[in-house]
């Protein structure tokens, strides 16, 4: 009975995600503006990064205010790697999720047993660290940062594109991958667990769950999808520097993507980080006079969506309006 | 050499300490943690910009009237803002906290610019020869302010009646809610307070330096480290915390590597939060 439930789970959620990877797409099919498609291309890498934080925020619930440092280790090594040796970010990137699965487990066995505000603000100095280690190291660039366009290589070797479309279908390919570590990590026994941690830890304990070895692994794990996103942001701009890459601002908007979308959920990484990319690129663009209407735009939205919509802005569309629409759809298709 | 250091250390830390004393205050009271505290500074300092371009007051005799409108401008977002966020989650506290930072350092953009300013003429100014030492006067007065303020903050929470039903709040909101204090009126004012903490910093730090939009966001993560040295959010502790680190900063600043020296704080803290996680005089 339950087994027949859960195959009926993972079928709903397999028509789900199809449905929306062949709507996304789509959509440049629709519209190949070159803003508008490199927006589309931010948002999915925003969105890769909001799932991987959502690992560890999301379903074990320990808050990192840091994750900008893996978004950073995943830039630099593809950076790094295409800059140095010619190396295609295809087999760099997976140099920085190593390299950044290393390091969470280093900086997982100190602070992980912290709790609350404490592990924020661990997080956020050793974010800080890693700034000030890369402003001041010139052989990675320095303040002045690595420039990095390649122009004589295949851009399927390179990642680099003259035109973005096939970029954003590369992008939505890891996106499609992720979404489903996601649910296979939400639907598996690890995931029970690091909820059980999020809603208390003492008791998780109690009852013979490891917490150190779940909240280690959520870490590393998340770790490792943020430096892919890094990988593919440092493809997507082409050029990188500490002031851009591992400012404060970066790694807390990681977190207010996840929590306006909705935590802790599948699809709200993803709604979120195309609603807020959406609004903070066409702002920008729209009001590029006036610098700062874009980003206080961006903040008063921040403040309401968390004031009044806290479960996020998936918890408008709950289960049943869902079903629903997808019925519709269905019946619309049978039509 | 060695007195300068420690001088300016004690002057940098002064500052930390205004800081995040009013962090403390708000993170003790109703276990925020508050990422506009460095926005209010910021804000502070240019309300005392624009009272000294429009009326031609110096930053000291502008700071009365500065630390009432933080005041005011901190139970007003308290009855707006907070009190709303409150009944969420910790994490969207946390949050809400940082959109009201990222809308007040934009709003000041567009407001007065993203440019440098500072406040040319001041009443005090010059220095003071102790035997080797410079004493810089501006920068006596950020220490005579600090001082002040600890002082009087002290006297508030300890003496007062409305001082003491912030900390039995702080404690335990249901026993306090119990014997009759008025459990919103004690956050109001414990926000409005960490507000008016920030106006007094923010008042006298334009006293001696220059200042953007964008500072507030500089300075917030040391004000957190340091309330966190301090440990749970005590007010004592964070004074005492942003002292030590005024002194780490200055010290390895002049003896090490100015580059480096953000980064000796950070990885002390680490340090010293991996082997004690609650901060050096947290129980």
């Amino acid at each position: 009975m339950r087994g027949k439930a859960l195959l009926q789970a993972e079928k709903s959620f397999i028509t789900q995600t199809g449905i929306i990877f062949v709507v996304l797409a789509l959509i440049p099919l629709i519209s190949s503006g070159e803003f508008f498609v490199s927006t589309l291309c931010l948002s999915v890498i925003w969105a890769i990064m909001g799932i991987g934080w959502n690992i560890i925020g999301g379903y074990a619930g320990q808050v990192s205010n840091g994750h900008a440092m893996y978004f950073a280790v995943g830039a630099y090594v593809g950076a790094l790697g295409l800059e140095w040796f010619g190396m295609s970010p295809w087999i760099t990137m997976w140099v920085g999720v190593l390299l950044s699965m290393l390091l969470a487990f280093l900086i997982g066995y100190p602070l992980l047993r912290l709790r609350g505000h404490y592990f924020a603000i661990a997080t956020m100095a050793i974010v800080e660290c890693v700034r000030i280690i890369c402003t001041n190291w010139n052989l990675i660039g320095g303040a002045t940062g690595v420039s990095f366009f390649q122009r004589d290589m295949n851009s399927l070797y390179s990642l680099q594109f003259e035109n973005r479309v096939p970029f954003y279908f590369i992008c939505l390919g890891f996106m499609l991958v992720f979404i489903i570590v996601s649910r296979v990590i939400q639907q598996s026994k690890f995931g029970y667990y690091c909820r059980a941690i999020k809603a208390n830890q003492d008791s998780a304990e109690s009852a013979g769950v490891n917490s150190t070895f779940y909240k280690r692994w959520a870490y590393m794990i998340s770790a490792a999808v943020v430096s892919i996103g890094g990988a593919l942001y440092a493809q997507y701009i082409q050029y990188i520097d500490p002031v851009s890459l591992l400012p404060l601002s970066n790694s807390m908007l990681i977190v207010l993507i996840v929590v306006m979308g909705g935590i802790g959920t599948i699809w709200g990484p993803v709604l979120g980080a195309f609603i807020m990319t959406f609004i903070n690129q066409y702002a920008r663009a729209l009001f590029n006079q006036l610098s700062g209407l874009n980003l206080f735009i961006y903040g008063v939205l921040c403040l309401f969506i968390v004031l009044f919509i806290p479960k996020g802005i998936i918890s408008l569309f709950s289960g049943e309006k869902i079903k629903k629409l997808f019925r519709k759809t269905a019946s619309e298709k049978r039509r | 050499m060695f007195w300068q250091v420690l001088y300016e250390g004690l002057t940098m830390g002064t500052i930390y300490a205004l800081l995040a004393m009013g962090i403390a205050l708000v993170w003790g009271v109703m276990n925020i943690l508050s990422f506009s505290q460095g926005e209010f500074m910021m804000v502070a300092m240019y309300i005392t910009f624009f009272i000294n371009v429009a009326l031609g007051w110096d930053p000291l005799a502008a700071m009365p009237l500065v630390i009432v409108i933080m005041f005011v401008l901190g139970l007003m977002i308290y009855r707006t803002i907070i009190t709303k966020a409150l009944k969420g989650p910790v994490l969207g506290q946390r949050l809400v906290t940082f959109a009201l930072g990222m809308v007040l350092c934009n709003g000041m953009i567009l407001i007065a610019g993203g440019q440098t300013k500072s406040i040319s003429q001041k009443i005090i100014h010059g220095n003071i020869e102790l035997g080797s030492v410079t004493i810089s006067k501006e920068k006596m007065v950020l220490v005579v302010t600090s001082i002040l303020v600890t002082a009087l903050l002290f006297w508030f929470m300890n003496r007062t009646k409305m001082g003491k039903a912030i900390r039995a709040t702080s404690q335990d909101k249901e026993a306090a809610g119990l014997v009759g204090i008025n459990t919103q009126t004690a956050y109001m004012i414990a926000f409005g307070i960490s507000a008016a903490i920030a106006g007094a910093g923010g008042c006298a730090m334009t006293y001696y330096y220059y200042f953007t939009p964008n500072i507030g966001t500089n300075f917030m993560i040391f004000g957190f480290i340091a309330v966190c040295l301090g440990g749970f959010g005590s007010i004592g502790g964070a004074f005492v915390g942003g002292m030590i680190m005024g002194l780490i900063d200055l010290f390895t600043g002049t003896y090490f590597s100015v580059s480096y020296k953000y980064m000796a704080i950070s990885i002390i803290f680490l340090l010293i939060v991996t082997f004690k996680p609650k901060g050096l005089f947290g129980r």
